[in-house]
């Protein structure tokens, strides 16, 4: 690869400007600006009322334990899809993404008729003589439907990144001595790294600024930071307001980015030292 | 590692049952034969034979995945190309454009939405396919790069410069040793923004013009008066053609032989094959899309665009219309009308005849945005009762610009086996008793009117003192209800999901046909009356086709069968007298008698600062 392929990213780029930096900035025009076109800060702030501040943790919280959540299902599914799947990966792994291909609006409202007081969940509970389970309209719901929902984001990455791992570092790590649980954490865990951190990306992400999956699944009594700024445009057509608020989501986005950058920094350092001893 | 097989294989069980148990569920809601999504009614297949009926549906479907695929392959070329480019890069240079490619990616969905209709309004785009196509692309090739990226940073490049010293070429070193190895990335990276363009609602919703869906804005707009289960069918049979495809490539003995070799072989077989399958399925598409996307051209004089609430209208009467007039019908949806307003407003798209209802018209003839309809020219409109006109003027003071289309009365549904006490006050929304058995609508003036009426206020006071004390009283009342809802509030009712629910009137009817056990009441203290009338907005040019489909919709045995497919009350008083039904003609809940009932207010357009206050107030109570 010589230098002249850099040229390849050209075409992207002005892409890039074109639609994303420009529009971002007809929202940073929007947020800083009054009715009136000059400067004001009052949109920005406006994040410090008690609702907005409250829908804004909410969805700090919901998100983090969903991307949690989606980690702790993924790796050891990302994991074993990997051993399984040597000979017929691409099969296997298309079976667990298979169900994004099913309209998302749609199977968030499945999840309604599974969790509802008649659903399919609770009718099974009665079948057995169990207590029935409410979790519908109640936080769980949420985060079950963001797990739901963006789990396959997560899977995708990890099992890119597993199944790239060559088998003889695996086995020398066993052959120098290393159990199975040193194995993982010290070996397949690092290796993996670069898929883990592009898949919390992928999963925080929208789990903080989801709007439909509260709406549908939290019967419209918990409202997230995402609902908010969803009602200032649509509701309100207020777009100072939902840009001013939409701005100050984009700075918790970019410390996450920023966090992220980080540890992918060090695990560039780490693959590199890795390839200097090979 | 090849221990524990057993827990592996359990696992893997479990994983699948989580992931495909909502699917399951749709796919049995398809052959579900009550249209009611709580309600199991027997095996059918109608819904499939309807479906193959529904131009709608299936233009939605076809639009879906020309948009799907188009976008993807776009993206995957440029986002790809990107990666390659970017390895020889200074890592600063190759950062800063890594934090450009994040920024569709973690930015809520809306802003991006948002801020592309914004460029694309400035730049003069007129919304439709283009619009639509270009954010999609926009918001796909983050999901190329990141999944091309991470394979790039593991790529030996020992192999790639080993290729050179043994004398290839750089392309032909790239192209037969590094891109069979990004291969699976980048397949992987198409799958997904194919996925993700099939999937996206929001910013196709801010992006798309008249006339033109994909499935999710069909769906989100369906969501509102209750799915159509050709949806379900739909879905189910693009699943199975999934399911279909895998096994095609993965099993089928022509493509097996093949695939006997090398493993790598199998991963670019897989993408060709569904490349080409997608492939003939869009190109069918863009075949039969070609019409329609004629047809919504607003400059062509023999076409009329008409913006309503979805479900709205017995779709028949438009085919009827056509049929009839040769006037081609451009028929569009709008979720709320909240959502309607700045899209008519910024002139964003254009329409003929929008149907609002009492607030909203006054508020768009305030902010001067529509033009007055010449009555002379619509003689059917006799047939519309006296005392809607005089409704009407309550927001329209000369009958000029509003035609009414239908009317109710916002009241209590309740479950007869679940409530004990009569049902005539609003105060038993508030009774501890039906705790988590109680639907509230989901709306700022509906839920406030509750409150205000309750407390013996009007609906319209702005008056702070007064809208503080039903901001309390609705905060006192979260915690016993289920669920805030529009109108899914009819669905849970059939389903005997909860004992009470607020809803308009015209759903009674359609709720009491499926479900006996329910009853409809106006409570005493008073509540909303509405009317939706047809208006024109300013920039309609198709005035002359307006009026004839005026004419038509007021016909009296049109607007009966029109009543009958909505349920909602209508105005024409002479196609009330062709309801067969002696019941529904002079029922309670479809026509009350407005002297009996004193204190009915239709709401009034409080301004948009007050608005602002209202919603604001509202925002508090839901996320108390």
């Amino acid at each position: 690869m010589n230098k002249k392929s850099r040229l390849l990213t050209g075409p992207y780029l002005i892409w890039s400007i074109g639609f994303i930096i420009i529009p971002l900035f007809i929202v940073l025009f929007e947020a800083f600006t009054g009715d009136n076109g000059l400067f004001t800060l009052k949109y920005v702030t406006d994040i410090t009322w008690f609702v907005n501040l409250k829908s804004l943790g909410l969805s700090l919280v919901f998100s983090f334990i969903s991307t949690a959540l989606c980690l702790l299902l993924a790796y050891p599914l990302a994991m074993i899809l990997a051993e399984f799947g040597k000979g017929r990966s691409s099969i296997t792994v298309l079976v667990f993404i298979l169900p994004m291909w099913m309209n998302s609006l749609l199977r968030t409202i499945a999840w309604q008729n599974i969790l509802e007081r008649n659903g399919v969940i609770n009718g099974m509970l009665t079948a057995l003589h169990l207590p029935a389970l409410y979790i519908i309209n109640k936080p769980p719901a949420i985060v079950l439907g963001m797990v739901y929902d963006f789990l396959p984001f997560m899977v995708l990455p990890i099992y890119n990144a597993v199944s790239r791992i060559d088998r003889d570092v695996i086995n020398a790590a066993r052959d120098l001595g290393a159990n199975g649980v040193q194995t993982l954490f010290r070996v397949i865990w690092p290796m993996s790294l670069p898929g883990v951190i592009s898949g919390i990306t992928m999963v925080f992400v929208p789990s903080l600024t989801t709007f439909v999956i509260s709406d549908i699944l939290g019967g419209g009594k918990i409202l997230l930071i995402g609902n908010i700024i969803e009602q200032m445009f649509t509701q309100d057509s207020d777009w100072h307001a939902g840009s001013g608020l939409s701005v100050v989501l984009m700075i918790f986005i970019v410390i996450s980015m920023i966090i992220e950058e980080k540890y992918d920094s060090d695990q560039t350092t780490v693959t590199k030292r890795e390839r200097r001893t090979n | 590692m090849k221990k524990h097989r057993g827990i592996k294989m359990l696992y893997l069980i479990l994983m699948l049952i989580f992931l495909y148990a909502p699917i399951l569920t749709l796919m049995v809601l398809s052959f579900n034969a009550s249209k009611s999504r709580s309600k199991w009614g027997g095996f059918t297949l109608d819904w499939y034979i309807s479906l193959v009926e529904d131009g709608a549906i299936i233009s939605a479907f076809k639009t879906t995945l020309i948009i799907a695929f188009l976008s993807a392959f776009i993206a995957t070329i440029l986002g790809t190309a990107a990666c390659i480019g970017m390895q020889t890069m200074r890592r600063k240079f190759r950062r800063l454009i890594l934090a450009i490619t994040n920024i569709p990616m973690l930015n809520a969905d809306i802003v991006t939405g948002v801020s592309l209709m914004l460029l694309f309004i400035a730049a003069r785009m007129t919304m439709g396919f283009k619009t639509v196509l270009l954010a999609h692309i926009t918001f796909n090739i983050p999901y190329v790069i990141l999944s091309v990226m991470p394979r790039f940073k593991q790529l030996n490049r020992n192999t790639y410069e080993a290729a050179l010293d043994l004398g290839a070429s750089p392309i032909y070193a790239f192209f037969r040793v590094t891109l069979p190895d990004l291969m699976p990335a980048i397949f992987s990276g198409f799958l997904m923004s194919f996925t993700m363009s099939l999937d996206d609602f929001i910013i196709t919703h801010f992006t798309k013009g008249a006339g033109f869906d994909t499935l999710s804005t069909k769906i989100y707009s369906e969501v509102k008066k209750g799915i159509k289960p050709e949806i379900y069918a739909l879905s189910t049979l693009m699943f199975a053609a999934v399911l279909l495809l895998l096994w095609l490539v993965n099993y089928h003995p022509w493509t097996r032989r093949k695939n006997d070799g090398a493993n790598k072989k199998k991963f670019r077989a897989l993408p060709g094959a569904a490349a080409v399958i997608v492939t003939v399925l869009c190109v069918s598409g863009l075949l039969s899309g070609c019409g329609s996307s004629a047809a919504a051209d607003y400059s062509n004089p023999n076409s009329l665009f008409i913006y309503n609430a979805g479900e709205y209208i017995d779709p028949d009467l438009l085919t009827e219309f056509e049929d009839e007039t040769g006037i081609n019908v451009v028929y569009d949806e709008f979720e709320t009308l909240e959502i309607m307003y700045p899209k008519v407003e910024s002139g964003a798209a254009k329409y003929d005849l929008i149907c609002p209802s009492d607030y909203m018209i006054e508020k768009m003839k305030d902010n001067d945005l529509l033009q007055p309809i010449n009555i002379d020219n619509i003689p059917n409109l006799k047939n519309i009762g006296e005392s809607y006109w005089e409704t009407a003027r309550s927001f329209d003071p000369e009958n000029k610009y509003a035609v009414p289309y239908c009317w109710g009365t916002v009241g209590i549904l309740y479950n007869k086996t679940m409530v004990d006490e009569p049902v005539d006050s609003w105060s038993i929304l508030w009774n501890e008793k039906y705790k988590d058995q109680i639907l509230m609508q989901d709306s700022v003036r509906d839920a406030m009117m509750v409150a205000l009426k309750s407390l013996g206020y009007s609906a319209n006071t702005t008056d702070e003192k007064e809208l503080r004390e039903a901001t309390e009283l609705l905060k006192k009342q979260k915690p016993l209800v289920q669920a805030y809802v529009v109108d899914q509030v009819r669905d849970k009712m059939i389903g005997n999901e909860a004992a009470l629910g607020v809803i308009y009137s015209g759903e009674a009817i359609f709720t009491k046909r499926e479900n006996p056990d329910l009853d409809y009441v106006v409570p005493k203290e008073g509540s909303n009356i509405w009317l939706d009338c047809w208006v024109m907005p300013k920039s309609a040019k198709h005035i002359e086709n307006a009026e004839k489909f005026l004419n038509f919709l007021s016909r009296p045995d049109i607007a009966y069968r029109n009543f009958d497919y909505i349920t909602y009350s209508t105005p024409n008083t002479a196609a009330r007298e062709l309801i067969p039904d002696e019941d529904i003609r002079n029922s309670e809940i479809a026509f009350p008698d407005l002297t009996k009932m004193s204190d009915l207010e239709t709401y009034s357009f409080l301004g948009e600062k007050e608005d602002r206050y209202l919603n604001s107030l509202w925002r508090e109570v839901k996320a108390h």
